[in-house]
Parts: structure tokens; sequence; C-alpha cells
């Protein structure tokens, strides 16, 4: 059962992680695992599966979670206002690529990033309404009687909501839409023209859904880390999940999960390693992005087949269109 | 209108760097069909370099600055031939990341060092002012300016007229046909990461006057994409275009808009853009390829 795979493995990963780290902290630990995997998701529909790029991500994340945080702070209850973020979001993942629509490739990278530029100047300007830099603070979720304050509440929250994208996933991937995308994938002109797919509205259902699920994974996150602020959410927040969604593997709905899992547990392990080499603690913050580019780099390397399928269509030299 | 001509001055000057990173990229590209997302952290270790040799080691500035470029042009030769070339051929991801960790881990480098991540450097000349009439200009910025056409010069001639500008651009067009005629198509891969780290580094040499020399100028080079995007991505000259276009439009705005609104122009008009011109600017005027 696709729904079974997904909660065994993240039952037993939380079980093995409270038995090591103690209960609190790895709950917590988990709550951030499922809510990245849920925003991986996304990419694995927009990367994975229609083989295009984005750059932009972490500003629909980031869309949802502000969403979330003005409309919680006034008391709208989480069923009204969680589906407003996850709208805002695949409003975000349509605009942020309509320009370009009909380029696709390279382009999708470009167009991606600059609206995510954009999102990032304004949460930070617009200070009346996100007070900018200084960030906000997020209450926790609640609805009538009901709260999820306690790591076992988030825990819960965050698998149960996982569980739903999850079989909404493995649905449309099965369907037409995921045929539609694969074949856009595969190639662009010969299978999927020539098989009567649009290959323009192909991609822009998986930019919509794939940013619906970045602006779940932000209404989420705010409530479980309780601040946000636009730093949060810069470019380097998008190459995380871009590389979340690499290392586990683009192609299939699990490599989400195990990607969040390196994603959230990379920082500690370097954190580790960084107090384990020579040098004072001025130079740690340097000493952790060195860490981290190489992590990529090794990543990459060590791993170019992460992306299998995509490397198929990027291997035919095409000259003009961008090879994905 | 003596103070427009300032603005359109250092507009032009800023968008000259612009154009360059943006024509680094296109460079880049064009010939290994790799994606650079470190050209800012390119630009931005070349201008240290050039501060660390002439304020640090005490060589004159010239001479600084030459040793930089060319170092960078070496580092960047050496980074493809051991990291870059596993991205040729890959889906466009592949480079995206591999050339984004490179960046960090150079940011992250230069980071560790005390006097790098302490204090801000400016050059000597920054502040000289340069009189002609009633009209006060910047001398960084005629500098910037008469150093980019400059540039654009001999880059022009190297293309046109060298056999390895020539070998290079046929390598561009078509690397199968290129690679048949006896091109080296692998030595041209290395030749321009070499050349588009070396111009990111002039880049970043001539930014050093105008906005001194700290850990965050290479985010100037995000403003490059958009220039090379309004060039079509594949024009090195549209690309160097863009940017000062770019580079005007953004102290235009920063004149008429109110303040905040002019660091997301250039990403507006790159969407846009994309959205009217998908071929780039100079489409319009040249008609459908």
């Amino acid at each position: 059962m696709s729904l079974l795979r997904p909660a065994l493995l993240s039952v037993a990963m939380i079980a093995i992680a409270v038995g090591v780290l103690g209960a609190d902290y790895a709950l917590g630990q988990a709550t951030l695992v499922t809510t990245y995997a849920i925003a991986g998701l996304g990419l694995v529909i927009i990367v994975g599966q229609a083989g295009q790029i984005t750059l932009g991500q972490g500003a629909l994340v980031a869309l949802g979670a502000y969403v979330e945080a003005l409309l919680a702070v006034r008391g709208v209850p989480p069923l009204l206002s969680m589906p407003l973020a996850v709208l805002l979001g695949a409003a975000g993942g349509a605009l942020a690529s309509v320009p370009a629509w009909r380029l696709g490739g390279l382009y999708f990278a470009m167009s991606t990033l600059a609206f995510a530029l954009i999102v990032e100047e304004m949460l930070v300007r617009w200070t009346s309404l996100t007070r900018g830099g200084a960030g906000l603070s997020v209450p926790a979720m609640a609805w009538g009687g009901l709260k999820a304050d306690t790591p076992l509440e988030q825990v819960v929250v965050s698998v149960g909501v996982l569980s739903l994208v999850w079989l909404a996933c493995a649905r449309w991937m099965r369907g037409r839409l995921g045929r539609a995308w694969r074949a856009v994938r595969e190639d662009e002109i010969a299978a999927a023209e020539a098989c009567g797919i649009d290959v323009g509205a192909a991609k822009l259902h998986a930019f919509v859904l794939g940013g619906g699920l970045a602006g779940l994974a932000g209404a989420l996150y705010a409530h479980w880390i309780g601040f946000i602020s636009p730093e949060q959410f810069g470019l380097t927040f998008s190459f995380e999940l871009l590389m979340l969604v690499f290392i586990g593997g683009a192609r299939r709905l699990s490599g989400a999960l195990w990607g969040a899992l390196v994603i959230v547990s990379l920082p500690q392990l370097i954190a580790l390693v960084r107090d384990a080499l020579p040098g004072d603690s001025s130079r740690s913050a340097g000493l952790e992005t060195m860490l981290f580019g190489a992590v990529i780099v090794l990543a990459v390397l060590l791993r170019p087949q992460g992306l299998a399928s995509a490397a198929e269509g990027g291997r035919r030299r095409g000259r003009g269109r961008a090879p994905y | 209108m003596l103070s427009l001509i300032q603005v359109l001055t250092s507009g032009i000057a800023i968008g000259c760097v612009y154009g360059l990173v943006a024509l680094s990229f296109v460079l880049i590209y064009k010939a290994t069909e790799t994606v650079s997302f470190m050209q800012g952290e390119l630009l931005m270790v070349g201008a240290f370099a050039a501060v660390a040799l002439n304020a640090g080691a005490g060589w004159p500035l010239w001479l600084a600055a030459a040793t930089a470029v060319a170092g960078m042009a070496l580092l960047g030769a050496m980074l493809e031939r051991i990291v870059l070339r596993h991205a040729i051929g890959q889906p466009h991801l592949v480079a995206v990341l591999l050339t984004f960790g490179l960046g960090l881990i150079m940011r992250g480098g230069l980071t560790t060092v005390p006097a790098a991540s302490h204090d801000i450097y400016r050059l000597p000349f920054a502040d000289r002012v340069l009189q002609v009439g009633a009209l006060a200009l910047s001398f960084s910025h005629v500098l910037v300016i008469a150093a980019t056409a400059a540039l654009a010069v001999v880059l022009a001639v190297f293309f046109r007229h060298t056999r390895a500008g020539l070998a290079l651009r046929a390598c561009s067009e078509n690397a199968r046909v290129a690679s048949l005629m006896g091109v080296p198509v692998e030595a041209m891969h290395t030749l321009a990461w070499a050349l588009g780290a070396g111009l990111a580094a002039i880049a970043g040499v001539l930014l050093a006057p105008i906005t001194f020399v700290h850990l965050n100028m290479g985010l100037i080079a995000l403003k490059a994409f958009p220039a090379a995007v309004l060039g079509g991505l594949t024009s090195l000259p549209g690309a160097l275009l863009g940017g000062v276009f770019l580079g005007v439009v953004e102290a235009l705005a920063g004149l008429a808009l109110p303040e905040g609104v002019k660091d997301v122009v250039p990403y507006a008009v790159l969407m846009l853009a994309l959205f009217l011109f998908p071929d780039g600017l100079s489409s319009g005027w040249r008609g459908r390829r």
C-alpha cells in the first residue's frame, strides 16, 4: 500500500530517534523531517516527475508560512487558514513559472529565482504587515478546544498531513497527470506533443501542485517553529530543498522523506564535525558553510545517478532547447 | 540635468559590472551548457585576492589586480578539470547544485579568515572626483565604464580573430561538428571556465571601488541573471548590453520610485522580459531567428 510504506517508515524513524536522542528532541526533529518532506514532495513533482527546475520553492514556503502566521494571530482556525496558505503557494507557483511557460528548462530557473527574490524583498519591506526582518511569532496550532503544542501532538499532525498529501501525490502520479509529466520529462516534442499532451499545461500543473505543497509545508512550519522571519526562507533554503530532492532521489515519493531526513540532520552532523576540528568559535560560521558546500559537491559527484531519470533526458545534447 | 547625468553615469557603471558578470555566465553556459551559480563568489574571491595582494603584501594595485584575475582564471580551469567536468551533459540541476556547493565552500572559506569578515576595504582612489566643467563625476565610475569598453574590444578581437576564440565559438555553436573539425572540445571547456572565472574576477576588481570589498559583494551576481536573460541567454554582446540597460533602469527607478522598489526592479524586468520577449530583447529588432 502506498500509504503504509511512508507511515511505517516515519514511525520506525521516530522510534529509533526517540530511543537514541530522548523523546521530546526526537519528536521535534521528526516533526521537522515530515514538514520538510511535504515541501520535498512538491519538488519530486516538479523536478522528478515533470523534469523542470525551480529555484524559488523557498519563497513559496514563505508565502504559506506568512499567510498561516498572519491568520493564526487573528484567530482564524487552521481548517480555514491552511487551505488559504496552500492556495497562495499554488498561485505563487503559477505566477513564478508562467513567464518561462513557453521556454522551459533553464528559463524556469531564472523566472522562479526572480520571483523568489521579489517575494523575499517584499517580506522585508512590507513592515506594516510582516514586521520585516524583526519577524513574526506564531501561536500554536489550535482549533476550538484542540491544541497542538506538545512535540507528540505536533508530530501526529504533521505525519497525518504528510500521509494525506502522499496519497494525493501517489494518485496524481499514477493517473493522467503523472503520465503527462513523465512524457514531458522524457521527450517534450516527440513523446509529449505527438501524444496530444498539452506540454505547457502539464508544466503549469506541476508548478501549481508543487507550490501548493510548499505553501502547506510553510503553514505547518510556521506553527512548529513558532517564529518566522524572511531570512529563514532565503535563496539558501530554496537550494537546500533542491538538494533534499536530489539526495533523496527525485523519481520516487520516498525520496522526499529520505532527503528531508538528510537535510534536517545534516546541520547537526556538521556541528559535530566542526567541534572536532581545531580553530576558535569565531571561525565556526565559515567552517559550517564550507562543510555544507563540500557535502553538496560530494553528494552530487558521488551520486550523479541520484537523478537518473532526468539525466537520460539531459544527455541528448539538444541545442537551443535547454535539456532537462 | 547635471544630477541626471550623474545618476546615469553611476547606473551605467554598475550596469557594466552586471554586464561583465552576465557575460561570464553566458560564456560558460554557451560553451559547456553548464549553469554557474558561483559567479558571485568568484567575483568576491577575486576582489579579496586583489585587496590582499595590494594591502596585505604591498604590491602595486595594477599588479595585484592582474595577478588576482590570472589566479582566478587558473582556479576556474582547475575547478573545471576536477569537479565541473562531471556536470557536462547532465541535467541543469547537477550544475546548479555543484556550483552552488563550490560557491558555499569559497564563501565559507573566506569567512574563516578573520581579516576578511571584519573589515570593509576601500581602494585609495575610491573617493576621487572627476570635474568636467560643472559636472562632477566619480572617478571610479568613469574608470569602470572605460575598462569595460576596453575589455569588450579585447573580447571582440579575441572571439573574431584568434584561433582559440574562433575554436571556442565553434564549440559553443555545435560541439560535435567542432570536434570533427579538430577543435579540442575538452580543452575549450577548460578555457571557457578559465575565461568565465577571470571575467568574474575582473568584475570584482572593477566593483571594488564602487561598493568596496566585503563578504556580501557577490550578491550582485544575482542581478547578472536578469541581464543575461535580457540578452537572450546565448548572446555575449547581449549580456553586456543587458547589464548596462539594467543598471540604467535601476538607477532611474531609484530616482522615481519609493525606497526598496529599486532592488526588485531587475527581477521584475526579468519576468516581464521573459514574458514579452522570450528570445531576448534584441530579437525585437533582429526579427525571429
